[in-house]
């Protein structure tokens, strides 16, 4: 992304403000998807843990898998199937307070599996989405043991019938995509969606005017492993 | 690559896919570079174009794989297509004369899904 | 001095064929269990999303440790001018590359994707340790290729010293890239150590040499050659040397990690609590990888048996396996540590079980058959080895 593609597509795009249903405010540009996307963006999400209850939760694992078409692969066993989502329960050592939160690909802006990844595959996109190029995969699975999340998984056998949206396959490794294929359309992620409440914000960390932006300097928050400094795109308060 | 070196495509296609089909049957156009260039260059085309829509988030029709199931697929009845990468279908009957292997489908769809069904 | 005669084994008796009838049998098995896990997927193996790097990696990571030390022999006397080790030089340079050739394989043909080899070779992502290891290797491949001809090109042979340096360099950076694959992974407790580095280097020496002192007394003793015990008893000792390094550097390495309160839970489980991990530790790592080789080789009443140094070094070689084992897979057995300071209820934070799958054992023996068979069959075609190593002929300053 050099500076003067910059320069052109912040000219050339212009600006309208949809209001979607539970007071979200999104901003879409027109033919945007012609053009590549810069950094000018970062997609982050805010989950509020107090807000969400564990069907919520649920339903967010299931709405995932539903959209992408992962964790039902017949000859897997239980640690090999699909997990891009995950619901974790913990409780505080100290007070015995107990939450749960759904736990996915953080985003991270210095992510340790596009470090690690030998070809290139492990990717961040010039706004802030991690994704794996499955073209360049080579299923070495270093990226695996890098992530401190655990968020990535390996597919480990043939796979039919994928969703025209998230193709899938053997032999790569895969994980939560921010469903950058709806985000790209302007719409939200599917875990989202399947949420009533507003437990969960999503939009344009960098924008002052977005309401994940304003949350964010309103309510105490964290990020998970925050001592590793990668500054996750996905963000937590509540526990 | 070898293949850009014997465009084979002299022979036309049995089966161009039944939306690619009303295309030709109307007299109209939609790949511009042409047949031959489309055959001789549509591997380093894909390439490029899916670096384009992966890395870089760039989503037109032109960019889409699945636009290209979608059109060059076959309807099998009312509600369903055969898979794009059988024998007799639109890729397989070039590729498998010209003996190049497609790993395409290993991943991707290989039928049309919902969005060709609206 | 007397000159050293190098001379290409027979290699027709039935023996011989029989090793290599052999080793190819495990070399088919690899490649059928190759084809089984490629085509049906990684569910046929024990590995998982959780343990994601399994039994063959521990073989392969093993081989290529010792890849790097089987150099040593020759280095020693190329670069530190020890004369008696020389005539060990082209052994123990063959040994190395077909080592390094064995793991290499190991870990191509266990990829999801090892039909995207080139793209490995041609994306480049140079943030990667990983990915400057590939360019390590490889690299290997050609310094030692090019040591080895000098050595045996009699003109070339007054550069060989240069080339060994270079050599030596070039493996003392491989295995730090080697040991740094795991010593850079910050998410994971076992694994985020600087000491990494270092310790791997010490493997190294260790595994090379033990493999080292395996082949050279195997081949010498299958083709009735003389080998005396001057050169045999150098390379116990150095064997013994070795052994405690490690044994230091992995007290080093826990007790470092023992210290830092955020990584006891790893401590508690490899060395208290870990079930099988534990046993591998203390049984397999400790008390047959470390201990038993060391009385072995210093005690009064086995020091000068041939065949307790031979076990020594087998011991040694299966105190490594264990010792990767117990680092690659109960590393990632392990949970990561997301939330301090809390207990994980539900939806992540059990030991992950792994079972060693027949293929994914296959697959590793065959990396070590390629490795045997490579040297058997070059020791055949191109003098590798001294014709003869008495005493009289590798040291001539002997007392014997």
């Amino acid at each position: 992304m050099n500076r003067r593609d910059f320069i052109k597509n912040t000219a050339a795009t212009t600006a309208s403000v949809v209001t979607v249903a539970n007071g979200v405010t999104l901003t879409t540009y027109a033919s945007a998807n012609d053009k590549p996307v810069t950094n000018e963006k970062r997609w982050g999400m805010l989950i509020d843990t107090n807000k969400l209850t564990e069907a919520d939760i649920d339903g967010m694992v299931v709405a995932c898998k539903e959209e992408h078409g992962w964790g039902n692969e017949p000859n897997s066993n239980e640690a090999q199937k699909g997990n891009w989502i995950r619901k974790v329960k913990v409780q505080d050592k100290a007070t015995g307070r107990i939450s749960a939160l759904p736990l996915m690909c953080q985003h991270c802006e210095e992510p340790p599996c596009v470090d690690v990844c030998p070809t290139n595959a492990s990717m961040k996109r010039e706004d802030g989405i991690v994704l794996v190029d499955r073209h360049r995969c080579i299923g070495c699975r270093y990226c695996m043991m890098a992530c401190p999340y655990d968020a990535r998984s390996f597919v480990h056998e043939t796979l039919t019938d994928q969703k025209e949206d998230m193709p899938r396959g053997k032999g790569c490794v895969e994980s939560c995509t921010m469903c950058v294929h709806r985000v790209d359309k302007g719409e939200k992620p599917a875990c989202l969606t399947s949420i009533s409440s507003d437990a969960i914000v999503f939009g344009d960390l960098y924008d002052p005017s977005s309401e994940i932006n304003k949350k964010l300097k309103e309510v105490q928050s964290r990020q998970i492993r925050a001592d590793l400094n990668l500054n996750t795109g996905v963000r937590y308060s509540g526990f | 690559m070898l293949s850009m070196a014997f465009a084979h495509g002299d022979k036309g296609h049995k089966n161009i896919g039944t939306e690619a089909q009303k295309y030709v049957d109307q007299n109209k156009v939609y790949h511009k570079e042409g047949l031959s260039m489309t055959r001789k260059m549509h591997p380093n085309w894909m390439k490029h174009k899916r670096d384009m829509t992966l890395r870089q988030g760039v989503r037109t029709e032109e960019h889409s794989f699945k636009g290209c199931v979608n059109c060059h697929a076959t309807k099998k009845d009312a509600n369903s297509y055969h898979p794009i990468n059988t024998n007799e279908q639109f890729c397989s009957e070039c590729h498998k004369e010209t003996g190049v292997t497609m790993d395409c489908f290993s991943c991707h769809r290989s039928t049309p899904g919902k969005s060709a069904y609206k | 001095m007397s000159q050293v005669r190098y001379l290409q084994i027979d290699g027709r008796s039935t023996g011989y064929l029989a090793l290599i009838a052999g080793l190819g049998v495990l070399i088919v098995a690899a490649l059928l269990s190759v084809y089984y896990m490629e085509h049906n997927g990684h569910w046929v193996t024990g590995m998982s999303n959780r343990i994601v790097w399994g039994t063959p990696h521990v073989f392969a990571i093993f081989l290529i440790v010792a890849a790097s030390g089987a150099l040593n022999v020759a280095s020693i006397s190329s670069v530190f001018q020890k004369k008696l080790y020389k005539p060990l030089s082209r052994l123990s340079g063959l040994t190395a590359l077909a080592l390094l050739a064995g793991g290499l394989m190991i870990l191509v043909l266990d990829l999801g994707r090892p039909d995207r080899l080139i793209v490995a070779m041609t994306e480049y992502n140079f943030r990667s340790i990983f990915a400057w290891n590939i360019i390590l290797y490889n690299g290997f491949f050609a310094i030692v290729a090019v040591y080895l001809w000098m050595m045996f090109e009699r003109r070339m042979n007054k550069f060989s010293s240069n080339a060994g340096i270079a050599a030596f360099a070039w493996r003392l950076i491989l295995t730090t890239g080697t040991g740094s694959i795991f010593g850079f992974l910050v998410a994971r407790q076992a694994y985020d150590a600087v000491i990494m580095a270092p310790m791997f280097i010490i493997m190294s020496f260790s595994f090379g040499l033990a493999m080292f002192l395996l082949i050279l007394m195997a081949s010498y003793k299958w083709t009735e050659r003389d080998l005396g015990d001057v050169v045999v008893d150098r390379l116990r000792k150095l064997l013994g040397v070795f052994v405690s390094a490690v044994l230091y550097f992995v007290i080093v390495y826990h007790l470092g990690n023992l210290y830092l309160a955020e990584n006891s839970g790893v401590e508690s489980f490899m060395l208290m609590n870990g079930g099988i991990y534990t046993q591998l530790f203390w049984i397999g790592q400790i008390i047959i990888g470390s201990f038993a080789p060391l009385f072995l080789i210093y005690h009064p009443s086995t020091k000068n048996n041939r065949s307790m140094l031979g076990l020594a070094s087998v011991l040694v070689i299966v105190g490594g396996m264990v010792q990767l084992y117990v680092l690659i897979i109960g590393g990632q057995a392990y949970p990561i540590e997301m939330f301090p300071g809390m207990t994980v209820l539900e939806g992540y934070g059990q030991i992950a079980s792994y079972t060693p799958s027949l293929p994914e054992l296959l697959l590793g023996v065959g990396g070590f058959g390629v490795a045997l068979i490579a040297i058997a069959f070059l020791v055949k075609f191109l003098p590798f080895l001294p014709e003869s190593l008495a005493d009289k002929v590798a040291d001539p300053h002997t007392k014997a």
